[in-house]
C-alpha cells in the first residue's frame, strides 16, 4: 500500500495524506495523554510501578540470560576459533620479525623495569606471566600491556628489591619460550 | 480542575498537615464552597475570580490544592505583614498577620478579590465562616514574621498557633487563643487563622470588617477598589465590634490542634491513617533502595536517582540480551547450514541472509551493534564495563592494596574474552587499571556477567588476603 502510493497522481496523495495525517495526530494524541497519566500518577504509585518495572525487567534479564547459556551449551564452534588465531599470531611474529624477549633492570633500591615481549596466544599466557610475577612476589607499580603484531609487550615497575635481575629475566624467560 | 489529592500526600512536612486538615475538613462536613475556596488558591488571583463563579467542585481537589497553598500562603503573608506595617490607619486595631493553615483561611483570600466580591459574599453566605482575620499590635516587628512566615512550610505538625501565628504585641489578651472560638461565628465548626492577601493594596481595614465578615458580609470590608472601600465601611458601622477585635481574633482549625495536641476523636483517626500512609511510603522507599545494587546516599532523592539509573542499565541489558540472542540464533543458522553445504554456497547463502527476507528483525540484527555500559561497585572495588560490538573495556579501581591485576586476569581468561591491552597502576591507595579485551567468537557473555564476577572475584580475594594483608 505504501509503495503504491508512489506512483499515485496528486489527487490521490492528497487523498492519502489527510490519512496519513489523521494518523499521525491519532498517535500524538496517544502519546501526549499517555504522558498527562503519568504526570498524573501520585507519588507512591510510581514508586510502586518502579518497584514493579525493576522485577520485571530482572526476570526478563534473567530469561534471557538463562536462554543464552542454554544456546552456548549447544555450541562449539569458538574452540575452533582459538585454534586458528594461535597459528596466525606466531606466523604475524614470524613475519614482522620479532623475537620473544625479556629484559629485567634495577631502577632504583626497591624498584625494577621489567620488559617482555613473546608471542601471543590463547589460553592465557598473560595471566601466567602475572601469575609468575605474583608468585616472586612482585608489586605492580605500574603496568602496561600491548598487542599488536601478533605479540604482547608488557612493561612495568615493579616494587621489589630483593631478588636477583638476573635470575628474574632468566626465569622468566623460560616461562616465555616454554608455554 | 481536578487534582489528585494524593499528589501532595507525602514528602514534605508543610503539606502534611494541610492535607490532613484538608481531610478532616472535609469530614466535617464543609460546604463545598469552602472547599472551592481552597481549591482555588492554587491558582493566581485571577484564576480565583473564575474558580468562584464555580461553587461545586471537587472537595477532593481541596486537600490537593494544599501544597500550592502553603507557599501561597507565605508569599501572601509575606506581602500581608508589609502591608501591615505600612498600614496607617489601624484604628487602634492591631493587625496581626496569621498564616492561614486551611481552608477556612483560603476562603478569605478568594473573598478579598476585589473584583468579585459579590460573589465571595454569596459564597459567604452558603458558607461556614470560620475564617477570621487577627489584627494585632500596631507594632509590628515586620523581620521576625517574615522569619517565622518562612518557617512555616517547614513544621509539618507544627502549623500550631505557636509558630505559625505571628504575635505582633503579645502584650495583648493573654487569651488570645481561648478567645477565638467563642468570639468567631458559631456557626464555623473550625476554622484556621487566615489572613487578608490584599492588605498589601493599602485599604485600611476598619474593625467593623471583621464582624461583618463573621456576618458574612465578609467580601465588604476587603473590597479594594479605592472607592468601593469608601462605600464598604461606611455601611460597616459597627462599633461594639472593636472590643473584639482589639483582642484580636484567632481561630485554629480543629484539626490544628488536635495535631497540635494528638488528640480529639476524629481527628486522631486522620492522623494515625496519615501516619499509616506515611510509613507506609518509607517502605516502598526502602524496598526501592533494596532493590538497586548501588546506592550512593540513602536519602530519598538519592534512592530515585539510583533507581532511574539502574533501570536505564536493566534497559541496556535487556536490549543487548536480545542482540546476542537473535545474533546467537543466527549464527546457528548458519552453522547447521556450514554443516550440511559447501562453503562457497554457504558464502552465497550468508550473504543473502544478510538481507532482509520478509523478517526485518533478521536483517536489522545481522547490522545491529551490540552496545552495553554497566556499573557495579562494592565496597573496596570499582567496575565500569563497556561493550561495543565485540570488544569490551573495562575499569577497575580498587581501593585497597591488592594486586588484583592476576585474578582479573584469570577471569577475563574464563569469560573468553581476549586481552589485548592492559593499563594501569598504583596510585596512592588505590589500583587502577583499564582492560581492552575482545570476546571471543563464539562467546555469548554480556556485560552483567562480567561486571558481576569481576567484582565477586576481587572481593574474594580481598577478603581471603585481609588476615595477611601483605599485599
Amino acid at each position: 500500500m505504501g509503495i503504491g502510493s508512489r506512483h499515485s497522481d496528486d489527487q490521490d496523495s492528497e487523498f492519502k495524506s489527510p490519512n496519513l495525517m489523521a494518523e499521525r495526530k491519532r498517535r500524538k494524541k496517544l502519546g501526549s495523554r499517555l504522558l498527562e497519566l503519568r504526570a498524573l500518577m501520585t507519588k507512591p504509585a510510581i514508586i510502586t510501578d518502579a518497584i514493579s518495572y525493576i522485577h520485571e525487567l530482572k526476570s526478563h534479564v534473567q530469561e534471557l540470560s538463562d536462554e543464552i547459556l542454554s544456546m552456548e551449551a549447544t555450541s562449539n564452534e569458538h574452540e575452533q576459533k582459538m585454534e586458528m588465531s594461535e597459528v596466525g599470531s606466531a606466523q604475524e611474529m614470524e613475519n614482522w620479525g620479532i623475537e620473544p624477549e625479556v629484559k629485567v633492570s634495577k631502577i632504583d633500591s626497591n624498584k625494577l623495569w621489567v620488559k617482555l615481549l613473546f608471542q601471543k596466544t590463547r589460553g592465557g599466557l598473560i595471566t601466567t606471566i602475572f601469575e609468575a610475577m605474583n608468585v616472586l612476589g612482585f608489586v605492580p607499580i605500574d603496568m602496561s600491556a600491548i598487542t599488536s603484531k601478533g605479540a604482547v609487550l608488557i612493561t612495568s615497575h615493579i616494587e621489589d628489591g630483593m631478588q636477583a635481575t638476573e635470575k628474574i629475566k632468566e626465569l622468566l624467560l623460560e616461562i616465555v619460550t616454554t608455554y | 480542575m481536578i487534582v489528585n489529592p494524593e499528589l501532595y500526600e507525602e514528602g514534605s512536612a508543610c503539606i502534611d498537615p494541610s492535607h490532613m486538615q484538608y481531610q478532616a475538613l472535609q469530614e466535617d462536613g464543609y460546604s463545598q464552597t469552602m472547599v472551592q475556596n481552597c481549591n482555588s488558591t492554587n491558582f493566581s488571583m485571577d484564576d480565583q475570580q473564575q474558580m468562584l463563579s464555580y461553587p461545586q467542585q471537587d472537595a477532593a481537589a481541596a486537600a490537593a490544592a494544599a501544597a500550592a497553598n502553603m507557599e501561597l500562603e507565605i508569599n501572601q503573608q509575606m506581602g500581608l505583614d508589609l502591608e501591615n506595617c505600612y498600614n496607617p490607619n489601624n484604628n487602634g486595631e492591631p493587625h496581626l498577620m496569621q498564616d492561614q493553615n486551611h481552608q477556612p483561611s483560603w476562603e478569605t483570600h478568594q473573598v478579598l478579590n476585589f473584583n468579585h466580591y459579590q460573589q465571595i459574599q454569596e459564597m459567604q453566605h452558603n458558607s461556614n465562616n470560620n475564617c477570621s482575620l487577627e489584627n494585632t499590635a500596631n507594632q509590628y516587628p515586620q523581620t521576625p514574621d517574615l522569619l517565622n512566615l518562612f518557617h512555616l512550610p517547614n513544621c509539618s505538625s507544627s502549623v500550631l498557633p505557636n509558630s505559625s501565628i505571628t504575635f505582633t504585641n503579645p502584650t495583648h489578651k493573654s487569651g488570645f487563643f481561648g478567645d477565638l472560638p467563642n468570639t468567631q461565628d458559631t456557626t464555623v465548626g473550625s476554622s484556621s487563622v487566615l489572613y487578608d492577601p490584599m492588605f498589601h493594596l493599602n485599604l485600611p481595614p476598619p474593625p467593623p470588617i471583621f464582624r461583618d465578615l463573621f456576618q458574612s458580609n465578609f467580601p465588604h470590608g476587603y473590597n479594594f477598589s479605592g472607592t468601593r472601600n469608601g462605600a464598604l465601611f461606611d455601611g460597616m458601622e459597627d462599633t461594639e465590634g472593636n472590643g473584639e477585635f482589639d483582642a484580636g481574633v484567632l481561630e485554629f482549625s480543629r484539626d490544628l490542634n488536635c495535631l497540635g495536641k494528638g488528640k480529639g476523636g476524629k481527628d486522631v483517626k486522620h492522623f494515625a491513617t496519615e501516619k499509616q500512609r506515611r510509613v507506609h511510603l518509607n517502605g516502598k522507599y526502602a524496598v526501592l533502595k533494596n532493590l538497586v545494587p548501588i546506592s550512593t546516599k540513602p536519602d530519598r532523592a538519592s534512592v530515585v536517582g539510583d533507581a532511574i539509573d539502574y533501570i536505564k542499565e536493566l534497559q541496556r541489558t535487556v536490549n543487548e540480551l536480545q542482540i546476542l540472542v537473535e545474533k546467537k540464533r543466527y549464527s546457528r543458522e548458519r552453522l547447521r547450514r556450514h554443516m550440511t553445504e559447501d562453503e562457497s554456497v554457504l558464502e552465497v547463502e550468508s550473504k543473502n541472509m544478510m538481507k532482509p527476507q520478509g523478517d526485518s528483525d533478521q536483517a536489522y540484527n545481522g547490522n545491529a551493534l551490540r552496545s552495553s555500559w554497566l556499573q557495579r561497585k562494592s565496597k573496596n572495588t570499582e567496575v565500569d564495563v563497556r561493550i561495543i560490538d565485540d570488544e569490551v573495556t573495562i575499569k577497575l579501581v580498587q581501593q585497597k592494596r591488592i594486586n588484583s591485576l592476576l585474578f582479573v586476569s584469570k577471569v577475563l581468561d574464563e569469560l573468553q574474552l581476549d586481552l589485548q591491552h592492559v593499563a594501569g597502576g598504583l596510585i596512592g591507595d588505590f589500583y587502577s587499571f583499564l582492560f581492552n579485551t575482545k570476546i571471543c567468537e563464539g562467546s555469548s557473555v554480556y556485560a552483567s556477567a562480567i561486571a558481576n564476577k569481576l567484582i565477586d572475584v576481587v572481593d574474594r580475594e580481598y577478603a581471603a588476603s585481609q588476615p595477611t594483608s601483605s599485599y
